[in-house]
């Protein structure tokens, strides 16, 4: 029965600010996948374009697609369309090969 | 005289260039064939002309199918005149049985064809990305419905328990947000601070990748559920110097070799949860047993022996560094820094199949933690307990010492020699001969008392050897 269970446990006057974990010394805790998706991404397209194959270039759309459903939400979104917008352009080529 | 007209569609090019004059002759001869074969050259010359624009192999090939139908409408006229002279055109294949009624009509190659089928292989990869879309949106929204319904029912305890609630850091001030930070489409988390006992609490919502059609997909074949981890940051005041963990017997083993500090300190196998009145499936890995006993008070076993299901793992330290870092030039220089801390992780039941409602059943681990938290602060070791817990920190470190000995020599000569060629280099680039001299000397009157310094040193130790 102490005065503590009573007692408010709230201290305004102990607050310490929110820091995000540095994740630079935990490797472990970061998600690798939207990285690797996006490096997959802009691979497949480049061969697409080069090498003229059209699957390529739709696993690079798709790459792009996963990386971006994966991503953190403190990463620039630009980036993120550059990497869609490179693989849709070549895509969307009609090629004669398949 | 067909050779004569065979001759014409020899030369690619004016196949494009045929009018109604060319086949002059073959309407004296009979309407029919004439109608058949006047039909074939302008549709033929339509989609045969495009390719020649665009490329040159495309119209080779387009020449040699046009050449292919001339010759059969040949055929077809020669089965007329067969009538009239058989022996002028032995030998000649007749591969069409009725020249009136069918006309071969060449397969256009799919390239070249403007209907739905030649894109099939379009249609069914943008189906796809539809479909990826559509589970993005959906699972998207699910699991901020999930984060949404967790907070509303944990949002009275916490207020009631921690001053801030809610924080991400960039505001000046320090005010209750209010809600949770979003991560990810599937990580949420919220910090809660203001209160005794502790310095804050991180509350992570980690829930599975609904978002990522792949994810989903993986999922129907290895089973996973959503996950709330809590860590619980302390000040050195808030907690007596001891490492605990209890949880599932998968949990625990894993975490025995991935953790840092349970590495260090529980070396013993997990013990079976049975010996303390909690359910067999939960093990227990600590320092030593008076911490155990300490630790599974009534009210605790309690808690463990309803919501087994649900914990995934405590893990209670003072050495807390999180899981072992690997590092390629072999030890660290560096003991890791240490934080007090108690880590809790649930799984929320349902293995992914979780609804908004569900998330009530995890308020009564909340109240374990908050339970928890005060029950840490009171928790202090006897005198024994003390010695051996401060025994246990000295030998980890000194073993820690041992192992990284050569290297920080190493590490230490290393930065000497820098040393000594940034003066180098110093004098080096001095510009001014007088000053240039004057370093050098400097430097080397330096060398020379370290040098009798050492030699101090030696003859000291020589002396206190007699």
């Amino acid at each position: 029965m102490t005065v503590n269970n009573m007692a408010d446990p709230r201290r305004p006057n102990k607050i310490f600010r929110y820091k995000p974990p540095n994740t630079e010394t935990n490797p472990t805790l970061e998600d690798p996948t939207p990285d690797y998706m996006n490096l997959l991404g802009m691979i497949f397209s480049m061969c697409g374009l080069m090498l003229k194959l059209k699957w390529c270039a739709w696993i690079a759309v798709y790459c792009s697609f996963i990386s971006f459903a994966n991503s953190r939400s403190s990463e620039d979104t630009k980036q993120m369309m550059s990497s869609f917008i490179i693989s849709d352009i070549s895509s969307t080529q009609r090629n004669p090969q398949m | 005289f067909m050779g004569r007209y065979n001759d014409d569609f020899d030369d690619g090019e004016d196949i494009a260039e045929f009018d109604d004059n060319d086949f002059a002759e073959f309407e004296d001869v009979s309407e029919d064939p004439a109608v058949d074969v006047e039909k074939e050259p302008p549709p033929r010359a339509a989609p045969s002309s495009t390719p020649i624009e665009d490329d040159e192999d495309e119209a080779t090939v387009e020449n040699e199918d046009g050449q292919d139908e001339f010759e059969d409408a040949d055929a077809q006229d020669q089965d007329m005149y067969s009538k009239y002279d058989n022996e002028e055109f032995e030998g000649y294949e007749k591969t069409n049985p009725s020249f009136k009624d069918t006309l071969i009509y060449r397969e256009v190659p799919a390239h070249l064809q403007n209907s739905w089928e030649s894109y099939y292989m379009e249609i069914l990869m943008v189906t796809g990305l539809l479909a990826y879309i559509m589970n993005y949106i959906i699972g998207k929204n699910k699991n901020s419905r999930l984060a949404q319904a967790w907070f509303n029912s944990h949002r009275e305890l916490l207020e009631s328990n921690f001053a801030l609630v809610g924080d991400d850091g960039t505001s000046k001030e320090a005010t209750s947000t209010g809600k949770l930070n979003q991560e990810n489409e599937h990580i949420y988390n919220l910090w809660c601070s203001g209160r005794v006992c502790c310095e804050g609490m991180l509350i992570q919502l980690k829930f599975l990748k609904r978002q990522d059609l792949l994810n989903v997909l993986a999922r129907m074949m290895r089973p996973a559920c959503d996950q709330v981890q809590v860590k619980v940051t302390l000040n050195d005041e808030d907690m007596d110097t001891f490492v605990f963990a209890v949880g599932s017997r998968k949990a625990m083993a894993r975490l025995q070799k991935e953790m840092q500090d349970l590495c260090e300190f529980c070396g013993d196998k997990p013990k079976s949860g049975a010996k303390y009145g909690i359910p067999e499936s939960l093990a227990i890995l600590s320092e030593m047993g008076e911490v155990t006993d300490g630790v599974m008070d009534n009210k605790m076993v309690h808690y463990l022996t309803s919501h087994a299901d649900k914990i995934e793992s405590i893990h209670f330290s003072d050495q807390f560094s999180g899981p072992k870092v690997m590092q390629e030039e072999g030890q660290p220089l560096k003991l890791p820094e240490t934080k007090k801390t108690l880590l809790f992780t649930f799984n929320v039941p349902g293995m992914g199949n979780t609804s908004p409602k569900d998330m009530d059943i995890l308020l009564p681990l909340m109240n374990m933690v908050i339970y928890s938290i005060d029950k840490v602060k009171k928790l202090r070791l006897n005198r024994e307990g003390k010695q051996k817990a401060d025994r246990n920190r000295a030998r980890v470190e000194e073993n820690f010492l041992k192992q990284t000995h050569t290297q920080r020599q190493e590490a230490a000569q290393t930065r000497r020699e820098e040393k000594k060629r940034a003066e180098k280099e110093r004098i080096m680039n001095e510009e001014d001969p007088d000053r240039q001299r004057r370093l050098e000397e400097a430097a080397q009157r330096r060398e020379q008392k370290k040098l009798e310094k050492k030699q101090m040193k030696m003859k000291q130790i020589k002396v206190k050897a007699m």
